[in-house]
């Protein structure tokens, strides 16, 4: 009898003896590398695509910027391997956050010619365009329609979009200018680019870890546009691009890629076809990471960018004289259409 | 479906209630044994509010164990019915839980909510006057949620789980200083069911997406080794006895590479009432 009591006493501690948390708290260097490392090993969806792309090694880094600590190093020096150790993935939805500062790698961006001068398109829209739930747009003279949407966080609903292609329905093509545009809810991009087809559309696939292997990953599920119940363009439809269109905005252009009637025309898309998850390290800094990937209609990664279908940079001397030669261009193309 | 099976358990909760209200007239007052058959058996009601110390862990969310605190309800009933001679008891309950817990450096905070609800039945044996073991089962039903603020696509995990428990427990009646006291313990442990989970990597806006990847999963304690125990003194006064107690409730689970545990430890303090059922032709 007694000995079933303790058996059934070791049973119910073992119940309370649950699961431990895969990190303790711990603000020793090499332990907030090791689990910044691990989180990136485990759950990072491009391992490795850029091991490949980008010729580096994973584990071989782990060893390269462990060399780089020292137990007494501070705060601040420990965060600035921490980035450096991240940056390696060239991705700009891997980020390490503290209180401080926000640790990055935004040569998606930084490392290319900029395309875009605001000034100048601030000069197109003028001062009496029309500004609703972030959609800026109003009609050039050559009856074209100039819409500007500088951020996928600005909230659009059907409403809005009714309305804009409501009003601007008598124009002979539309520019739709998202240079600069670094992304936001994908909802919106989805809502956005069914105004632009008349039946649905496979715009690509997109698959999501199942394990912590680097190559465990689910079949690829494709994604379709389908029609809004709305009004949809049937015109031609110009979007203008930069290397700044990032993460929705990339989706956006992989999307309406696939459109009738749609053009992209720029510099290449900075990318990011990863959905963002996060996590944290054990000193309490939070980590980002790209977790899903998304492919484009014919299963090709689209994580460092979109090529443009017809390619076009900022002309600098024709800037100078207060004209924007993509815009430009791209009323050229729809007037020749 | 989510919200069918939501609107089920409302039902079932309270048709109890309807049931009582509509057939039965509800009398205060202490259980005797010269009563009659139809009165001899009174509803036990109790209801438990508590405060405790609460650990969280969800890898979807994040590697760290969060700890904090947790506010707790717990109200229920128990009534002996006719089947064997009475020795079969029908009892349900209904718990929720609000937690606040932060990660070990305190840099973020997580915010849990649950609402659980379970009902079955136990068997009684008297093994002297002053006492009473039970063992049973329990169906039941399990929705709750973590959310990390600060966290970007996998801000939050939602829960949901169904599963049949076995149920076992006792009481002890005993006086002190001429005070009726009933000391009383309950354990409940699921043996299988089916939860939801969304699988390692995949988001929320994946599964709205219509993506859908092993997201219910067949639970037992091989992958979700849960337990909840409810160790409770009733201090028995005129018309309803104060209940001071511990409730134990542990979740957890490790399905689609996912390792979540809920431990929660709380001081309880409620009432319970006994109530007399009064058959319509009775009153």
């Amino acid at each position: 009898m007694k000995g079933r009591l303790l058996l059934l006493m070791a049973f119910v501690l073992g119940l309370c003896s649950c699961q431990k948390g895969e990190t303790e708290y711990d603000d020793s260097p090499q332990a907030n590398l090791d689990a910044l490392w691990t989180i990136i090993d485990q759950q990072y969806c491009f391992l490795d695509y850029k091991e490949k792309e980008l010729g580096i090694s994973w584990a071989d880094i782990h060893a390269k910027y462990s060399a780089r600590l020292n137990p007494k190093m501070t705060r601040t020096q420990l965060f600035e391997v921490l980035c450096q150790m991240l940056g390696e993935l060239k991705d700009g939805h891997v980020n390490i956050s503290s209180s401080v500062d926000l640790g990055r790698n935004w040569s998606w961006r930084e490392d290319y010619p900029l395309n875009l001068d605001e000034e100048l398109r601030d000069a197109y829209l003028q001062t009496d365009y029309n500004l609703s739930s972030g959609l800026k747009y109003r009609i050039l003279p050559d009856n074209i329609a100039y819409v500007v949407y500088e951020s996928f966080q600005s909230a659009i609903g059907e409403g809005n979009l009714d309305d804009m292609f409501h009003s601007l329905r008598m124009c002979n093509g539309m520019i739709l200018d998202i240079r600069g545009n670094g992304g936001g809810n994908l909802d919106y991009v989805e809502k956005f680019a069914s105004h632009f087809t008349n039946d649905k559309v496979l715009v690509g696939y997109r698959s999501h870890k199942t394990g912590t292997g680097h190559n465990d990953f689910s079949p690829l599920e494709a994604e379709y546009i389908t029609p809004s119940k709305g009004v949809r363009w049937q015109k031609p439809c110009v979007v203008l691009t930069n290397h700044s269109c990032y993460s929705a905005a990339n989706t956006f252009v992989r999307d309406m890629k696939e459109m009738p009637q749609v053009t992209i025309m720029g510099d290449y898309t900075g990318g990011g076809s990863g959905l963002p998850f996060s996590s944290e390290i054990p000193i309490g800094w939070s980590v980002r990471f790209s977790a899903s990937p998304s492919y484009d209609a014919r299963k090709e990664q689209i994580e460092f960018g979109i090529a443009p279908d017809i390619p076009c940079a900022l002309d600098a001397e024709k800037a100078a004289q207060g004209i924007d030669s993509m815009i430009e261009r791209a009323r050229e193309f729809i007037s020749e259409k | 479906m989510i919200k069918r099976i939501l609107l089920s358990l409302n039902l079932c909760l309270f048709a109890t209630v309807a049931v009582a209200q509509d057939y039965t007239s509800l009398v205060n007052g202490k259980e005797k044994k010269d009563m009659s058959a139809s009165v001899s058996r009174p509803l036990q009601v109790f209801t438990l509010f508590g405060a405790g110390f609460s650990n969280q862990l969800d890898t979807y969310l994040s590697p760290m164990e969060y700890t904090g605190y947790q506010l707790s309800f717990l109200t229920g009933r128990e009534r002996r019915t006719h089947w064997a001679d009475g020795s079969v008891s029908f009892q349900s309950m209904l718990q929720g839980a609000y937690s606040h817990t932060q990660n070990p450096a305190r840099t973020a905070t997580a915010w849990g909510g649950r609402l659980a609800y379970d009902a079955g039945w136990h068997y009684h044996w008297q093994l002297s006057d002053r006492l009473s073991l039970k063992a049973g089962g329990l169906v039941g039903a399990d929705l709750g949620f973590l959310y990390i603020a600060r966290n970007s696509n996998n801000p939050a995990q939602g829960r949901f789980s169904i599963d049949l428990s076995a149920s076992a427990g006792g009481s002890y009646k005993f006086k002190i200083n001429k005070l009726p006291m009933l000391i009383s313990y309950q354990a409940d442990m699921p043996l299988m069911g089916g939860m939801f989970s969304p699988q390692f990597g995949q988001s929320y806006y994946d599964i709205s997406q219509g993506s859908r990847d092993h997201n219910v999963c067949f639970s037992h304690p091989g992958n979700a080794l849960c337990f909840r125990q409810l160790l409770t003194l009733d201090l028995e006064f005129n018309r309803a006895s104060l209940r001071l107690g511990y409730m134990g409730d542990i979740r957890q689970s490790h399905v689609n590479g996912i390792r979540m545990h809920d431990i929660n430890h709380s001081f309880m303090i409620g009432y319970v009432r006994y109530l007399k059922i009064l058959k319509r032709d009775e009153r």
